[in-house]
């Protein structure tokens, strides 16, 4: 063997899969072919064949194998790499040899149980154990780097849901900043003295936070003062304040990730014409009707008498807005409630469209408070002139009425400054204009910035239990990836930009949905932060001038894996 | 009778198929033993918007008769948009192939889910006889035409 | 690792791998008990899952993945908890571990032992829609994908004959006829509850057909129908006859006014079904007949616009309870009240029940060994004194995802991330 002396030696196991893959393949064919085959004339090769690979027996002879034969790079011809990739991954890990100069054949999906042609599912796996064995030498090793993290966490808005995030994170090795723009913490619910019935087990909840909050050493709250800057990426961003008053700069500290919990605001019902009224008028918005609850412990009218006759407009500025705000059903039956206990001579008339209570306990609510005797009118249209309220009953005709007194149930929408945030973290906004997650599902609280999270009402339209759920998940998520004193390890199957091939057009910028790449103006190149990559290979997949390498997926590699597909 | 000379054509096909949706189609089709055409390599790749003009080129220059492509349906990318990018790059292939005279039929797009392997089995097999009936690849493995 | 570190997750569906994956990613070791066979829930019914009708095994398949491979889960399937004593930071636990009688290491997944069984069974996974034999994987594509044996029917296990088939077909010695069903003793930190839901039983509301009619179908029996790896292949046709449905009506709220609430993801997945109806029926006729419409997310009714645009009548009921499905030669009939309170009636050919979600089964046996309550429906209850969490009655015991009440994904994977960040502060400093 001494003329085939190289630097690389190959080794290429087959596995037979028990009779799946021997029956309908003829391994003995391949070990017989493959070494006489060009591509492997001045390399070292080593086929050999095993029963079952991804036994304990298995994966302990392939061990020794890349051991004893000091393999450089290794091919596994057997299921599909989604069943076992990682297995083989775990014993090249055990070896010298770096995981990522092994490469896996699927020739039992993809050849023996597809082809029932043995002679043809022979050569079809020579062809996929040649494309592999050919792209393995071309692979590279990859090293996975540890980086150190800053476990802290800035939580922008110090309503509920920002202050349950700061509560759940804060501790000795934790610290949080808290940053509210108000001159107060507590959000929309320091308008609030009555919640849902499912909710009243614990009335003064707020009050009881915010004290928490303040004495509480790790949290830091900074109020009157909004975010400036934050660069980075998970574990490490670099954040700057600016005071609101003074409009100077604020503090500036590392944390290593953000919670973005900037609440709503109803939507201005001023701009629908359906509903308008003057200031005189007694028509209220729900928000006001819970100041005046708070304040003043019951509904009166302007002149500080009871209302006779109440009208509630549920859905308003619904369709305009293209969603349901979900909470305010629920908050209309809570003022109707309010309204029968008051007093039982006030009528109530409900006006609303489809009832929304999504809770498990809300449906039991409704039929409480209509039990007691409120009109609810389902209709398919409102409209307001002052108290007089014109309305079309579903399937009747247009009626109308005067009331003492109109409640409206504006739509919530994302408090002002949303957008602007948005941009400054550069993460998308959903069609309904609140933040997006990076899955709607499976990752709902983390927007497509790693390491950046949205809870509460700033998440979309959300009552004070889902918002804290969603601070307590996002608090979830943190601590389970940014743990004191531990490292974290990136993805390294990421993308790199070659400098000198960039010619900055930015292209690729504006495709990655991760926000991995920056503009170097001083080099006028871009750059991959490899910290974010997830390496998908879109970038790569955009670039004009061929700049970007998508690491274990290059043009070589893959160009390799197509001669010997189709030679 | 089928038009003469091309019965006995064994085309060169490649797969590009994204991982996490076409790929695993594809083994749920080997693990349900479908019948698939074997003139059809599977490269796998990471997302389908890694596939570029080169590796489209490459692919063609080197004597492929055709190219499927397969990733996820549309609003289904791992990566969250990465298939509504394929999809326009995808229009450009389309272009150059014209340029090449190629005809645009040897590259084909298609939407596979991983709960979908009767579907890809069909348009594996489907591609297969498509690309039989349009024959070798003009080009003939050289670039140069 | 301390054994109090460890955390035990009952219920594979989403919130419970979520909650596993995080725990296990973040070097926690967690023991994951599923009842069943296969990992993955109810989410893996469904071909697609709406909002954006996201191919549900695109989404899930490389979670369940995850699990089976990731060193710190060990996943325990057949089993069921059976009675935990002790406080937060030091359970002990006691599990029911069902024999599965195939290795879950030996087994390669190749399927050869299933034909040579002689023993053919309704499938409940697929809804009794197909059959499967005594040794069996639910669907195809099922993680782990090996199968188990069911002991009531396999012969030799009943002892109803001597068989040996499936052992005989298994070139890799996995399938074991002698192993025994265990009782597994394990020490934890905390306890994370995700065991989901189950289904309205339509048969309850008589006059709905359900049963009765083979056109009537449950909306867990059409997801199966609709699924590309379903008893049809996702080819819609029609129980019995072979023919595919031309008009479609499609009924929701069905059981809400029994249960006495709203199960806030029926409307949706209606839609859902109106939209796979139309597009791989263009010519039938879809009718959706509610009486609310709960669209809980911002991005909700942007879906129901999109439905509607599609066409297909959207039909309001007055008056829900006095809805009536009749058969007269073949052909369905739903007698109804419509908006101005007159009667009509429709002829269709398939029927649809949006069912309700309901509380597990077992949710009763479990909360009494958990020592934690439920509400007056049935689902588990969290602290009556908070507002929002996913803490219950007993200090380090959790409840996560449709087995706190109905919801959707979102909302599931929500608490379940929630539960993690409390669990995650048992047994271990983290910060704090
Ligand atoms: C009339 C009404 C009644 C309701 N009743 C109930 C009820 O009974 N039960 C229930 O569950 N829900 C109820 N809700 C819903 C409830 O108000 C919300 O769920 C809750 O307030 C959301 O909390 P949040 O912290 O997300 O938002 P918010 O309470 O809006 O808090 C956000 C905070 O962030 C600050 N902020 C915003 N932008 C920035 C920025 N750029 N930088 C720094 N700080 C910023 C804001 O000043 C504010 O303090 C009701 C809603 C309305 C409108
Ligand atoms: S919660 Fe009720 S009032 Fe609010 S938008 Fe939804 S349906 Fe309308
Ligand atoms: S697309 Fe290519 S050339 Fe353009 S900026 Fe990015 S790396 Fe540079
Ligand atoms: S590989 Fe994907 S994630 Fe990485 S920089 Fe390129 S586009 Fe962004
Ligand atoms: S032993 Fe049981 S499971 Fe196995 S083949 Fe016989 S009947 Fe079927
Ligand atoms: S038990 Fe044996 S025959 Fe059955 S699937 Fe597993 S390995 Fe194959």
């Amino acid at each position: 063997m001494e003329s085939k002396k190289t630097s690389s030696k190959i080794g290429v196991y087959i596995c037979e899969c028990g009779p799946n893959i021997a029956d309908n393949i003829d391994i003995d064919t391949i070990i017989a072919r493959l070494p006489s085959l060009e591509e492997y004339q001045n390399k070292e090769l080593v086929v050999k064949r095993y029963k079952l690979l991804c036994s304990n027996e298995g994966k302990e002879f392939l061990e020794n194998e890349i051991r004893e034969n000091e393999f450089t790079h290794l091919v596994v011809a057997a299921c599909s790499p989604r069943d076992h990739d990682t297995t083989f991954i775990n014993v090249c890990k055990k070896t010298q040899l770096n995981p990522y100069l092994y490469k896996m054949v699927n020739i039992r999906e993809q050849c023996a149980w597809i082809i029932p042609d043995k002679e043809k599912a022979t050569e079809k796996a020579i062809r996929y154990i040649r494309a592999a064995t050919s792209r393995v030498l071309k692979q590279s090793e990859l090293i996975e780097k540890q980086l150190d993290i800053d476990p802290g966490v800035l939580v922008i808005g110090g309503g509920i849901s920002g202050i349950e995030t700061a509560l759940s994170l804060a501790g000795k090795e934790r610290k949080v900043y808290l940053v509210e723009k108000s001159s107060e913490l507590g959000g929309k619910m320091n308008m609030f003295k009555e919640l849902l019935p499912r909710q009243n087990g614990n009335r003064d909840i707020i009050e009881k936070k915010i004290e928490e909050v303040k004495k509480n050493e790790s949290i830091t709250i900074f109020l009157e003062t909004e975010l400036e800057s934050a660069v980075g990426f998970l574990g490490n961003f670099e954040i700057s304040l600016k005071n609101i008053k003074n409009n100077q700069p604020g503090a500036e500290f590392t944390v290593g990730a953000i919670v973005a919990a900037t609440g709503f605001r109803l939507t201005d019902t001023g701009k629908l014409a359906q509903y308008k009224y003057s200031k005189e008028s007694e028509v209220y918005t729900s928000l006001e009707i819970e100041n005046m609850i708070k304040r003043d412990g019951k509904i009166v009218l302007k002149s500080g008498k009871e209302p006779e006759s109440v009208g509630l407009i549920h859905c308003v500025g619904r369709e305009e807005k293209g969603y349901c705000s979900q909470i305010c059903c629920n908050y209309m039956l809570k003022f109707i409630s309010f309204l029968q206990q008051q007093s039982d001579s006030i009528k109530i008339k409900d006006f609303y469209r489809d009832m929304c209570l999504p809770h498990k306990e809300d449906q039991g609510f409704f039929e409480e408070v209509k039990n007691k005797g409120a009109d609810f009118i389902r209709i398919s249209d409102v409209k307001i002139k002052g108290t007089h309220v014109e309305y079309t009953p579903i399937g009747k005709d247009k009626k109308e009425v005067d009331v003492d007194m109109v409640i409206l149930a504006p739509a919530m929408e994302p408090e002002k400054g949303t957008e602007e945030l948005a941009e400054l973290f550069n993460v998308p906004l959903s069609e309904t204009n609140f933040f997006q997650e990076e899955h709607q599902q499976l990752n709902p609280v983390e927007t497509s910035i790693e390491g950046i999270f949205i809870v509460g009402a700033c998440h979309g339209p959300a009552g004070i239990s889902e918002s804290m759920l969603q601070a307590q998940a996002a608090s979830g998520k943190i601590s389970t990836r940014l743990i004191p004193g531990k490292k974290i390890v990136p993805e390294v199957k990421v993308s790199e930009i070659m400098e000198d091939f960039c010619m900055g057009c930015r292209t690729c910028m504006d495709i990655c949905s991760y926000g991995a790449i920056t503009f170097d103006g001083e080099l006028s190149v871009c750059v991959v932060n490899e910290a974010i990559c997830r390496g998908c290979g879109n970038c790569a997949g955009s670039c004009p001038s061929g700049a970007i390498r998508a690491k274990h997926f290059t043009s070589a590699q893959i160009y390799q894996e197509i001669i010997e597909a189709i030679r | 009778m089928k038009p003469e000379g091309k019965d006995n054509f064994t085309p060169k096909i490649v797969g590009y198929l994204c991982n996490w949706c076409t790929y695993a189609a594809a083994d749920m089709a080997g693990s349900s033993k479908l019948e698939i055409a074997p003139e059809l390599t599977v490269i796998k790749v990471m997302c389908s918007s890694r596939i570029d003009f080169n590796m489209v080129l490459t692919t063609f220059f080197n004597g492929a008769d055709g190219i499927l492509i397969g990733g996820c349906h549309p609003g289904d990318c791992h990566y969250d948009k990465g298939n509504y990018y394929t999809r326009r790059r995808f229009a450009l292939f389309k272009d150059i192939m014209k340029i090449l005279k190629l005809d645009p039929e040897r590259l084909q797009l298609s939407w596979i889910s991983a709960s979908e392997g009767n579907r890809y089995a069909e348009v594996v097999n489907s591609f297969t006889e498509k690309i039989k009936k349009l024959g070798p690849n003009p080009l003939n493995g050289n670039p140069y035409f | 690792m301390n054994s109090k570190d460890k955390i035990l997750v009952i219920g594979a569906g989403i919130a419970g791998m979520e909650a596993s994956l995080l725990l296990a990613n973040a070097g926690r070791s967690v023991l994951l008990v599923e009842k069943l066979s296969l990992t993955g829930g109810n989410t893996i019914k469904n071909e697609d899952s709406f909002p954006n009708l996201e191919c549900s095994t695109c989404m899930i398949a490389p979670i369940q993945q995850d699990i089976l491979q990731n060193p710190n889960i060990e996943v325990m399937t057949l089993s069921t908890v059976k009675k935990v004593e002790g406080e937060a930071g030091n359970f002990n636990v006691t599990i029911d571990k069902k024999a599965r009688y195939v290795s879950l290491v030996d087994c390669i997944g190749c399927g050869m032992c299933y034909e040579p069984c002689p023993v053919t069974l309704k499938n409940e996974w697929e809804e009794n829609l197909s059959e499967k034999k005594a040794i069996y994987v639910p669907c195809e594509g099922s993680l782990p994908n090996v199968p188990a044996i069911d002991p009531e029917h396999c012969l030799q296990l009943n002892g109803k004959k001597s068989c040996n088939a499936c052992v005989e077909a298994c070139m890799f010695g996995a399938i074991d006829l002698s192993e025994k069903d265990e009782e597994v003793q394990v020490d934890v930190g905390a306890v994370i509850v995700a065991t989901g839901f189950d289904m309205f039983d339509a048969g309850k509301i008589s006059n709905l057909g359900y049963g009765k009619f083979p056109g009537v179908y449950t909306s867990m029996e059409f997801e199966r129908l609709f699924a590309s790896n379903g008893p049809t292949s996702g080819e819609l046709v029609l129980r019995g006859g072979g023919e595919s449905p031309r008009s479609i009506a499609i009924i929701h709220c069905v059981g809400r006014k029994e249960l006495g609430y709203c199960s806030g993801v029926c409307c949706m997945d209606s839609f859902k079904y109106s939209h796979f109806l139309k597009n791989k029926l263009p010519d039938a006729k879809v009718y959706n007949i509610y009486s609310d419409i709960c669209l809980p997310n911002k991005t909700y009714q942007i879906f129901y616009n999109k439905i509607k645009g599609e066409g297909g009548g959207f039909i309001f009921q007055s008056s829900p309870e006095d809805i009536e499905i009749k058969e007269s030669s073949g052909k369905l009939g739903v007698n109804l009240t419509d908006r101005n309170g007159a009667a009509e009636s429709l002829d269709v050919d398939m029927v649809i029940l949006a069912c309700a979600i309901v509380p597990g089964k077992e949710s009763e046996n479990l909360a009494e060994s958990l020592g934690i309550e439920l509400d007056g429906k049935g689902f588990f209850l969290t602290r009556k004194e908070d507002v929002g969490t996913v803490e219950t009655s007993k200090a380090g015991i959790f409840v996560v995802g449709c087995a706190e009440g109905p919801k959707d994904i979102q909302n599931s994977v929500i608490q379940a991330e929630a539960a993690v960040g409390k669990a995650i502060l048992i047994g271990e400093i983290n910060g704090k």
